[in-house]
Order: C-alpha cells, then structure tokens, then sequence
C-alpha cells in the first residue's frame, strides 16, 4: 500500500495540537480535539465518506495528554495507520501513550518550564521592566513549540522502541531543567515573599543611655530574610507534611497576615 | 480613575483571548500576561507590571494540578485585580491589598470555568450525531465549542469587571484602614504559597544544594535573576557531566539541546 501522506501532512498535525483542547469537556475531555487533530489527514486518507465517518467516530471518545507531547502520538497513529496497521492495535498504543506523555510533558511544562520562566518574567516585572511578561511568553511558547515539533518528528519517524529511549532523554533534560529551577525559585522566594516586623524594643546600654534596637534589624543580622525563609519553610512543611490544599493556604496565609498586622507584630 | 467604554470592550476582548490560550496551552492565561495587557490599556503599565508579578508568584502553585481540586483562576488577580490596583491606588490599595481582595473572584472563575466543562459535556454527543449524519464541518465547530465558549465568557468577566470598577471602588471605600494593612501585609506574603507548592514538586533530596545555591545568590550576593539562572545553569551542567563519574549511577552522555532555551 503506498503511503498517503507526506510530511507536510505530519507537520500539520503536529501543528494542530494547539487546537487539542478547542472541544474540552468533562465527557470525553479532548478527544474531540484528538478527532479534530487528525482531520485533515484522515480526509486525505479516507476519500469515502462513510470510512472517515466510522474512523473519527472511533477517535472522539476519551482522551487526554499534554497538548506538548500529542504530537507525538498523532504522528505515530497516522504513520501506522498509513502503514496499514491493524486500528486496535493503533488504538492500543495510543492509549498506552497518554498516560506517559501527560507525565513528562507536564513535568517538564508546568513544572519545570513555567515556573523557571514565570518566575524570571515576574522579578523583571518587578523592576518595572515591560521585557517581563515578554520574555515569559515568547520563552514559554518557543519552548513548547520546539518540543511539539520534536515530538511530532519522533512519532513520524519512529516506532514505539524510541519510548524508553525518550523517557530517558526527557528526563534528564527535566532533571537539569529542575535543577535550574530550583535554584532560580528558591532565590527569588527570599526575595519576593515580603514579611518585616515593626518591633522594637528599648534596651538600656548604661545608666543615662537608652538605645532603640529593632528587632528586623537583629533578624536580618542572623540570617538575611529569615522570616520570608521560615514563612516559605512553614507553608512547604504544611504542604508536604499535613497535605493541606492551596485554598487552605491561601486563607491561613490571608487570616495570619491580617491578624499579625492588628496586633502589629508584623508591618 | 474613570474606565471609558472603550477600554472596558478592550478590557473584555484581552480577558476573553488569554483566557482562551488556557485551551490553546500557549500560556496566556497567567497572571503575568494578563496584568500587563490590562495595564496597557488602562495607561498604567508600572501598576500593571507590579501586580502581574505579585499575582504571578501567588499563583503559580496553582499552575500545578493537585489531584482533582480545581485551582482558582489567574483571572481575579490578572483582570479584576489589576483594575482595583489601577484605580484605586490613590484610595489606599496598593498591590498586595489589591491580590488579598482579589482571591474570592479568582475561585469564584474557576467554579464558573469547571461548570462550563461540565455543560460541554453534550458536545461530545452532538459532534457524534454530526459523524453519524456525515456532517463533518458540524464536527469540527463542535471541536472547537469549548473554545468559542471561552472566548465569550472571558470577554463578559473582563468587560462587567471594568465596567463594575465604580461600585468595586465605593465598596471598597467601606473597608477600614486597619485591615487595609492587614490584607497588606497578606499580600506580600501569598507568594510564599506560590513557591513553596512549586518547589513541593520540584524539590527532591537531592536539590537541596540548588534550593541553597538560590539563596545565596539573592539573599547575600545579590545577583540579578537571569546571572542566578546562569549560575544554576553552571551548576547542573557540573553535576550532570559528571554524575556517575565515581557514582554508582550512570548517566550516559547526551547532547542537551535544551540548554539554549535558558
């Protein structure tokens, strides 16, 4: 059977993963998208209504990955089915693939890449520079636009053996990823988590001298931006340790803060 | 501050495209971008600026899924939020202030977002019926409803947040001086949450040093953001050539094309 497709085709799809989650739903979250994704070439493929019919109803039903990795998936469905692979089979292995590639395209997009470049984008936001935000998106975008485009070669290119080999690959670009961003998020958490205490007491140095001294002053002489450091410790503990959820946080965080500032221990 | 007409339909129009890059995944639905595009249009970039970065770090624990809980959505503090900060900085709301009040709008988005998933649910049926009845330009509009759907209500929560920016205010105006502090001294703090989420699922043991590295770099050498990436860059690059070398875990040798992304 000769091959329908070309590469244009695959590289539309690939592009077409920005639409995967056009038709999001809680019933059958994207497959709609997925269905959709394929459609240009399956219209190549299948010029006879009733067969295109029947195969992208056989698609819409549940699915649900990172749009950064679909392509993958889609390229090696088409390029299997263009081979003349069994569907079931093809069905099997795409739904093999979903779970794994939500995995490492979440670790590494909403793990490890927007963090590293919202954090960055928001300090120079910060400093008042509008190259903030720019640089959050343009960077965020070229990323997973390039990991969309790698993916969607690999799948065309090769068969399931590349898996194991591009879990490995994935993971350790994730790894340093996570390195760098650790470093980049722990450094700016210093610096962006704002908590200063008014204290202050009144110390007698000799019998006619009185001396001021602030109690920031001495905390800030013992570790630089400790309370910010234990805040940050704190809420990682109660997240860890206690499993408390993020509204929980937030509205401990917004009762203490407030509570504190009354009774001005912290201002 | 008074919003025009205008700015309130640009308002809208910005609200409803980022929320749609939540579908589209390119990211326009932070905090950071959404802020900033506000400011722009109100004629207050330094305010926008500042709030897109303050909320930006409030919320970006929220960016990582926790089993199923559906997290508040960065439009409270990106739309209604920076339009508080905008007009009402000379009533006393400054940005932190302006986050604390703004959070019961952002989880009352995210309920309004996890409802409109949930009456989508039909669509899957109706593009199956539009299969069956081989009406396949049918199919792809329903393909694409979840998406229309988005952009309409972005534009009502942006468009009815500028336009309600005067009763916000007046309401506001209720809200006394000690409290005003307080929610303050809450803002300032929120980022905290933002981080340490992150860094509940980034941080392994072995990341430690980095978590170390990072504070140093800020807190005593008081590096620029961008020469603290490079010095994490430096580092990991250290530890992954030459993990293993001595180790027991071998990392095998290959090429990082990532590194040029940084």
């Amino acid at each position: 059977m000769a091959s329908k497709l070309t590469k244009r085709d695959y590289t539309i799809t690939s592009l077409r993963a920005y639409l995967l989650q056009n038709g999001m739903n809680y019933n059958n979250y994207q497959g709609l998208g997925y269905a959709n994704m394929l459609y240009p070439a399956l219209r190549k493929m299948y010029k006879n209504d009733d067969e295109l019919k029947e195969v992208l109803k056989d698609n819409i039903e549940f699915f649900n990955t990172n749009p950064s990795m679909v392509p993958f998936i889609t390229n090696l469905h088409l390029s299997m089915l263009d081979g003349g692979a069994d569907p079931k089979e093809i069905k099997g292995i795409k739904m093999a693939l979903m779970g794994p590639m939500a995995g490492i395209g979440d670790s590494l997009s909403q793990f490890c890449l927007a963090p590293l470049f919202a954090t960055i984008g928001a300090s120079l936001a910060q400093e008042g520079l509008i190259l903030g935000p720019i640089f959050f998106w343009l960077g965020i975008n070229i990323c997973l636009f390039i990991v969309k485009m790698l993916m969607g070669g690999w799948g065309y290119r090769l068969g399931t053996s590349i898996i194991t080999k591009l879990s490995g690959y994935m993971e350790q670009i994730s790894t340093i990823a996570g390195m760098i961003g650790v470093t980049v998020i722990s450094g700016l958490a210093v610096n962006f988590v704002k908590i200063t205490t008014p204290l202050q007491y009144v110390a007698q140095v000799s019998e006619t001298e009185q001396k001021v001294i602030a109690i920031q002053d001495m905390l800030d002489a013992i570790l630089p931006n400790l309370l910010p450091v234990l805040f940050t410790c704190l809420v990682f503990w109660l997240i860890k340790e206690k499993k408390w959820t993020t509204y929980r946080l937030v509205i401990m965080t917004i009762i203490v803060g407030i509570l504190l500032s009354v009774i001005g221990v912290l201002g | 501050m008074e919003i025009s007409m205008l700015q309130s339909i640009l308002i809208g129009l910005w609200c409803g495209v980022c929320l749609c890059g939540m579908l589209l995944g390119i990211y326009t639905n932070r905090c950071l971008v959404m802020a900033t595009g506000v400011g722009l249009i109100l004629g207050d970039l330094p305010t926008g600026l500042a709030m897109g970065a303050v909320g930006e770090l409030a919320f970006m624990g929220f960016g990582v899924s926790q089993g199923g809980s559906v997290p508040p959505n960065p439009m409270g503090p990106g739309i209604i939020g920076t339009i508080m900060a905008i007009t009402m900085k000379n009533s006393g709301v400054d940005v932190g202030s302006a986050l604390a009040l703004s959070f019961p709008f952002a989880v009352a988005f995210q309920f309004i977002i996890t409802a409109v998933y949930t009456a989508c649910a039909g669509i899957g049926e109706a593009a199956k019926n539009a299969l069956e009845n081989k009406k396949f330009g049918m199919f792809r509009f329903y393909s694409n409803a979840t998406l229309i759907v988005f952009l309409v209500l972005g534009f009502i929560i942006g468009f009815a947040g500028a336009m309600s920016a005067e009763g916000l205010q007046s309401v506001i105006s209720l809200i006394p001086g000690w409290l005003n502090t307080g929610l303050s001294v809450a803002g300032a703090m929120l980022p905290a949450v933002g981080f340490a989420m992150i860094l509940n699922v980034m941080a392994k043991k072995e990341l430690i040093p980095f978590v170390l590295l990072g504070y140093m770099a800020i807190a005593y050498l008081g590096l620029p953001i961008i020469g603290v990436a490079v010095l994490g860059t430096a580092v990991a690059l250290l530890v992954f050539f030459y993990a293993g070398k001595g180790g027991n875990n071998n990392v095998e040798e290959v090429e990082v094309e990532f590194e040029d992304g940084i």
